[in-house]
């Protein structure tokens, strides 16, 4: 046998966070790369590696005679296994960019964003251009022209944020217009369930400490409604979702999936997939508490001490109010489900100790109306004694968010908190700086912080007494902080920017981290952004702060707010507008506008709204630089780490903080100090960042200078269910003294501040309600739409793509799921269909169809599976915007380009995803070919064989031009 | 030095597809001479994750099945083999010597699993290498095997008693090939027959209906659970015939049932007697 041996060492090795979360990071993962700087493989994170695994007191649960422990390495998802294709994707933007034909001195041919291309710039003309187009702006409308765009989600990166390194360039600018992310995943439970449970901040049940644990011991049913661990939890926390799923299974616990489609969580664990209409839900809730209703099949007793308003509720489903019974015949006619399986499922419900499971997004809580079956899902595990052991609304994901103790058995005495560099989806600083502004209207600000108060008291697990100095405290940091996390901050909170103790005790950290001296003057909601460009004035409730509490809802705000202009100019940083966001293509239309002078995209990849953008910034990824992380979600150990660069910086990019100082570079050396803290070195800031994570005390070996990488020993009395209740335990078991941060402090069948504000609002009552259609929807089966438009599409987050993220991975997509090569060469997105609603259509797997309504056509490849129900056509958002034509026609399969364009419901400011009207059809040749004759420059634009949509293709090519 | 075998379970499978990337990601572009010369970026899957769905809604079930080089103990390659362009580690591995097997494009061809690739532009066949190059430099799995979150990919000594538990009653791809493949396969599932049975002027399931399917003589029998749900799992492909009873219920027969395809029955209507 030959010698063989290959020297396989790698020149150098540093770890990276895998998340795409946004500011959050994620799993540590090993990043090896050679002597030329190139990377060569990506692996798991071996925690025993330098540090003494038995001495971190590595958690465990116990269960049933089973127990669940984590592995010794981190769990990092195919998303981070892949991630050298995105840093070397033919995508990448490597150098600066310009639209060919929009010139900042002359014509600027707004009409031809999506289909004009690009000529490559230097740093220097683009960094001119931008400088002088803010100045030139600033001088004409004032700041409050400039939108930004900044928000999550995206790569985790903390000195150089993703996110919002612009707003602090045009804070020091004076001001300007900041988007205000809705809810997008969430929308149903943040402006739903809020109002039933509380649930601060994102309006899923809160507290959630203890949750699996308390499942493992005592559930005997979950139900998967809304949501899959294995995609949604893939993107935040890796496969520790898979881990536990499967565990919890093993225990013999039933799984129920409630879907249109079988999703990839169901394929391999369901005892039970009942598939469902999409966006159905609330006829099926309403159909189940019916049935209890008749049976009494509900914790009577339960309802009688936690709950109001009730009573009108039960009426409204029992028919007395409307002379129509919810019954399971009648929710069945809706949803699809037999009438049996409705019955079934109700009695298996109040028969088995049951918990409903959540991931975010999902079918179920994106549609018109995602209120109501929020909220009834909320009312159902009311009914059912919800906070007693083993009933709890629990989720697969985000296990570092909202509460300081852990659905997972986590970590410490303490939670790490990395500090944050700019500010995002703030839309503006203190009480004072909004009253200020005129921004904020009458905002109930009692109301607001005694619900924070409550909250506080719930997630600490002590008592609320109103007149208690700690509700006191936590009162006036409800009022300080601008944002709904206040209500678990322990630090200063003077200012805009919550700092944790630790780091605002660091005077030098807070002078970086402080948010310069001028908010935002007004701001505009990401799903209203077309309407505010093309319309004379618009206004709307709430999202006066990202996940603020409900009373926020009750908030009229309006753009333009006197005294501030209109929309003249876009920075973005978070360029996916058209491909996560409502109507993309009427986004489109609104960026068309004369109005709109400029639009500047900083991003790695030329991809959706970059295409739209007159100037693109080349960025680097996370894996180009240096940086600081830290892993509170992945589920395995919490750590904070050294995040060292693994490569050199691509082409021309530079990192998201360095792409606005250039700029500001431009603008003046004042500015340019101001941004940079006097061009603080990049080394003391990630040292300032450790110091002020407030955990760095803990760290008395100095784990963390030493080897990168510090891991906080776990709490050996965090399952300690005396000292850390599971969730609702201490409201279910003494409501009077562990109040809800609701107005009675109660669960509220019938809502006090819906009843109170919106009487008479049809779309989202005081109590929750089967709602056929309105004003702003019409997307039933039921509509005479319905005749044109037949089938019913269904939209979730995708298996491959974290949103818009990673679409362009060769080896991804070469997975059916993920994209289907058809007989043109063309990877397309699978649009899935069940073999009778294809055949009705003539439509066989792969062929080319086009998914269409009135908004427009996006076309996809036939993935025709028993998986989804009939009358559905199910594709995933976040593939990437391939414009034919930019306002109406897409072959990159963009659904969300043909999503309705209205907001959940008139006074809930959410966007709308799934379960709208569409038709399918099979493309035929003569059609595509009549494309190819009426767009020749849009089939002339290179698609990679490997990565579709590429940067070449977007570039004019000089030498073909001369 | 017992020889190296891959397990895979199929019960715990996710099916993420993260061992078909981590193979991607260990080979594409990077150069391993002798073990193996890069794989092209697309194209080749020296672990390719194969799924299977079965059913109609909503009884449906999905299964994932990676395939990867056997290491066959009768190697198909090794019978063909000439001047080392094909060998056999003293792990049991076997490697492909990209240097000598150079225009030999008779070994793409010759793997009765198909799992021999041609990379064309570097005029060579090419395959799965048990990751040889790692294994001898210390690391104890390949890439695919670290990269599985569930653990249902194995890796290990066939002179290992923990290896040999789990090869004990697992099965192998293709045996009639007869080369004795040392990747094995646990839990592959069989056919399925299931139903819901519900009275259709009741409108209610009816929970604990007795349900027999019979084959051959062979008698399976079963009850309805909650959702008036069975399920025969794992069935041979054959002919079954299939009784649903319960008491006051006229029995309804399916007669003639084929498992080469899973079959659902739908929703069951029993009539009162």
């Amino acid at each position: 046998m030959p010698n063989t041996k290959v020297d396989i060492k790698a020149d150098k090795r540093v770890l990276k966070a895998a998340s795409l979360m946004g500011p959050s990071a994620g799993l540590p993962t090993v990043v090896e790369s050679d002597k030329d700087g190139k990377i060569t493989r990506i692996r798991p994170f071996y925690y025993d590696e330098n540090h003494d695994w038995e001495s971190k007191n590595p958690w465990k649960i116990e269960a049933r005679g089973s127990s669940f422990e984590p592995p010794r390495h981190s769990l990092p998802a195919s998303y981070y296994l892949t991630y050298k294709k995105r840093v070397y994707s033919n995508n990448r933007v490597r150098y600066p960019l310009k639209r060919v034909d929009w010139d900042p001195n002359g014509e600027r041919n707004p009409q031809n964003r999506g289909k004009s291309r690009y000529v490559r710039i230097s740093w220097d003309e683009a960094t001119d251009i931008i400088a002088k187009e803010l100045l030139r702006i600033r001088d004409k409308y004032g700041m409050s022209a400039v939108l930004a765009e900044a928000d999550m989600h995206g790569e985790g990166k903390h000195i150089a944020p993703s996110h919002g390194c612009m707003n602090r360039l045009l804070s020091l600018l004076g001001g300007y217009t900041v988007q205000m992310r809705n809810q997008d995943s969430w929308e149903g439970y943040s402006w739903g369930s809020k109002n039933v449970w509380g649930g601060e901040p994102v309006g899923e049940m809160q507290p959630s400490g203890n949750l699996w644990p308390d499942i493992a011991k005592n559930a005997e049913l979950l139900l998967f409604w809304a949501g899959d661990p294995e995609v949604t939890a893939v993107g935040f926390d890796g496969y520790m979702a898979s881990r536990l799923s499967q565990w919890i299974h093993s225990l013999g616990i039933k799984f129920v999936h409630i879907d249109p489609a079988l999703n990839f969580s169901g394929c391999y664990l369901a005892d039970k997939w009942i598939p469902i209409q999409p966006n159905t839900d609330a006829a099926l809730y309403l159909g189940i508490i019916y049935l209890w209703l008749k049976e009494g099949l509900y914790d009577k007793e339960y309802v009688k001490t936690h709950a109001v308003g009730y009573e009108e509720f039960f009426d409204y489903v029992l028919g007395k109010a409307d002379g129509e019974p919810k019954t399971p015949a009648w929710a069945s006619e809706k949803t699809g489900v037999p009438e049996w399986t409705i019955k079934a499922l109700a009695r298996d419900w109040a028969h088995k100790v049951t918990s409903v499971t959540i991931g975010n997004g999902g079918p179920g809580i994106r549609g018109a109306y995602s209120t109501e079956p929020a909220r009834l899902q909320s009312i159902c595990l009311s009914m059912q004694g919800l906070g007693k052991p083993g009933r709890h609304q629990a989720k697969w994901i985000e296990w570092n968010l909202h509460t300081d103790t852990f659905p997972m058995p986590h970590q410490g005495k303490k939670a790490i908190d990395l500090p944050h560099r700019c500010e995002i989806v703030r839309p503006a600083g203190s009480q004072k700086d909004l009253n200020a502004t005129g921004l904020l209207g009458r905002v109930k600000e009692k109301e607001r912080q005694e619900a924070l108060a409550k909250q506080a008291a719930l997630i600490a697990g002590k008592e609320y007494k109103p007149e208690d100095q700690e509700a006191k405290e936590n009162k006036e940091k409800a009022a300080a902080g601008s944002n709904a996390a206040a209500f678990f901050a322990k630090g200063k909170e003077e200012g805009r920017y919550r700092l944790s103790e630790s780091a605002a005790a660091i005077e030098e950290l807070a002078e970086i981290c402080k948010t310069t001296e001028n908010p935002p003057m007004q701001s505009v909601p990401k799903c209203l952004v077309h309407d505010a460009i093309l319309k004379d004035q618009i206004s709307w409730y709430g999202l006066y702060s990202f996940c603020g509490p409900a009373s926020e809802q009750w908030e009229e705000h309006v753009f333009p707010v006197e005294g501030c202009s209109r929309i003249h100019a876009i920075w973005t940083d978070a360029p996916c507008m058209v491909t996560c966001w409502n109507d993309g293509f009427n986004f489109v239309k609104a960026v068309r506008s004369e109005e709109i002078e400029f639009i500047i995209a900083q991003q790695p990849w030329l991809e959706n709204d970059c295409l739209l953008a007159d100037i693109v910034l080349p960025v680097q990824t996370k894996f180009e630089m240096d940086d600081i992380s830290d892993d509170k979600g992945g589920g395995v150990m919490c750590t904070v780490f050294r995040e060292r660069p693994a490569c050199p910086p691509v082409g021309e990019s530079l990192d998201d903080f360095d792409c606005v100082a250039e700029v500001a570079r431009k603008i003046s050396p004042e500015i340019f100090n101001a941004y940079t803290n006097g061009d603080k070195p990049k080394e003391r800031v990630i040292e300032l960042f450790w110091q002020g994570c407030s955990v760095h005390d803990l760290d008395v070996d100095d784990e963390f200078h030493k080897y990168d990488m510090f891991i906080l020993p776990c709490d050996p009395d965090i399952q300690d269910f005396k000292l850390h209740p599971p969730g609702l335990r201490r409201f279910a078991e003494d409501p009077e003294n562990h109040p809800l941060s609701t107005p009675t402090g109660k669960l509220e069948f019938t809502s006090t501040g819906i009843k109170e504000n919106f009487p008479d609002d049809p779309e989202r009552p005081p109590y929750p309600k089967w709602v056929e259609s309105s004003e702003l929807h019409d997307e039933r089966l039921s509509s005479p739409r319905a005749k044109n438009y037949p089938l019913l599409c269904m939209s979730n987050h995708g298996r491959w793509r974290f949103h818009a993220n990673l679409d362009d991975i060769t080896w991804n997509r070469e997975v059916e799921t993920m994209k289907i090569r058809a007989k043109d060469g063309y990877q397309y997105e699978p649009a899935w269909l069940s073999p009778k609603t294809a055949e009705a259509r003539g439509i066989k797997h792969g062929d080319i169809v086009k998914i269409f309504n009135e908004r427009g056509t996006v076309l996809c490849a036939a993935y025709v599976t028993p998986r989804v129900v009939d009358g559905v056509v199910y594709v995933d958002h976040g593939s990437r915007f391939d414009p034919i034509d930019a306002e109406k026609l897409d072959r990159g399969g963009a659904i969300n380009l043909i999503t309705p364009h209205a907001i959940t419901s008139k006074n809930a400011t959410g966007m709308v995803v799934s379960g709208f009207l569409v038709e399918v059809a099979a493309v035929t040749d003569e059609e595509m070919e009549g494309w190819k004759k009426q767009y020749p420059e849009a089939f002339a634009r290179k698609v990679d064989e490997a990565c579709g949509v590429c940067l070449d293709g977007w570039m004019i090519d000089e030498k073909k031009e001369a | 030095m017992g020889r190296k075998a891959f397990v895979f379970d199929i019960a715990r499978c996710s099916g993420c597809y993260c061992c078909q990337l981590a193979c991607k990601d260990e080979h594409c572009g990077n150069d391993f001479t002798p073990i193996a010369a890069p794989q092209p970026d697309i194209g080749q899957f020296w672990v390719k994750v194969k799924d299977y769905v079965n059913g109609s809604a909503p009884k449906v079930a999905v299964h994932y099945v990676p395939e990867m080089c056997n290491h066959c103990e009768k190697c198909a390659l090794l019978a063909i083999a000439k001047d080392g362009d094909v060998y056999r580690r003293e792990d049991g591995l076997i490697i492909i010597d990209p240097v000598k097997a150079k225009g030999h494009k008779e070994l793409a061809t010759a793997c009765p699993y198909g799992a021999v690739y041609w990379n064309a532009e570097l005029d060579i066949p090419q395959k799965c290498t048990g990751c040889a190059h790692l294994l001898d430099n210390g690391y104890k799995l390949p890439r695919c095997v670290e990269m599985c979150a569930t653990g249902a990919l194995q890796f290990g000594d066939t002179d290992d008693p923990a290896m040999q538990d789990l090869i004990e009653g697992a099965t192998v791809l293709k045996p009639e090939t007869g080369c004795a493949p040392q990747v094995y396969y646990r839990n592959i599932p069989g056919k399925f027959i299931a139903g819901t049975v519900y009275d259709p002027v009741e409108k209610e399931v009816l929970i604990g209906a007795r349900v027999r399917a019979i084959n051959g003589g062979k008698l399976y029998m079963t009850h309805t659970d909650e959702y008036g749900d069975f399920w025969f799992k794992d069935l041979a492909v054959g002919v079954f015939d299939v009784y649903v009873e319960a008491k006051g219920y006229k029995t309804k027969v399916f007669t003639g049932l084929r498992t080469r395809e899973c079959v659902n029955l739908g929703d069951i209507a029993l009539e009162k007697e």
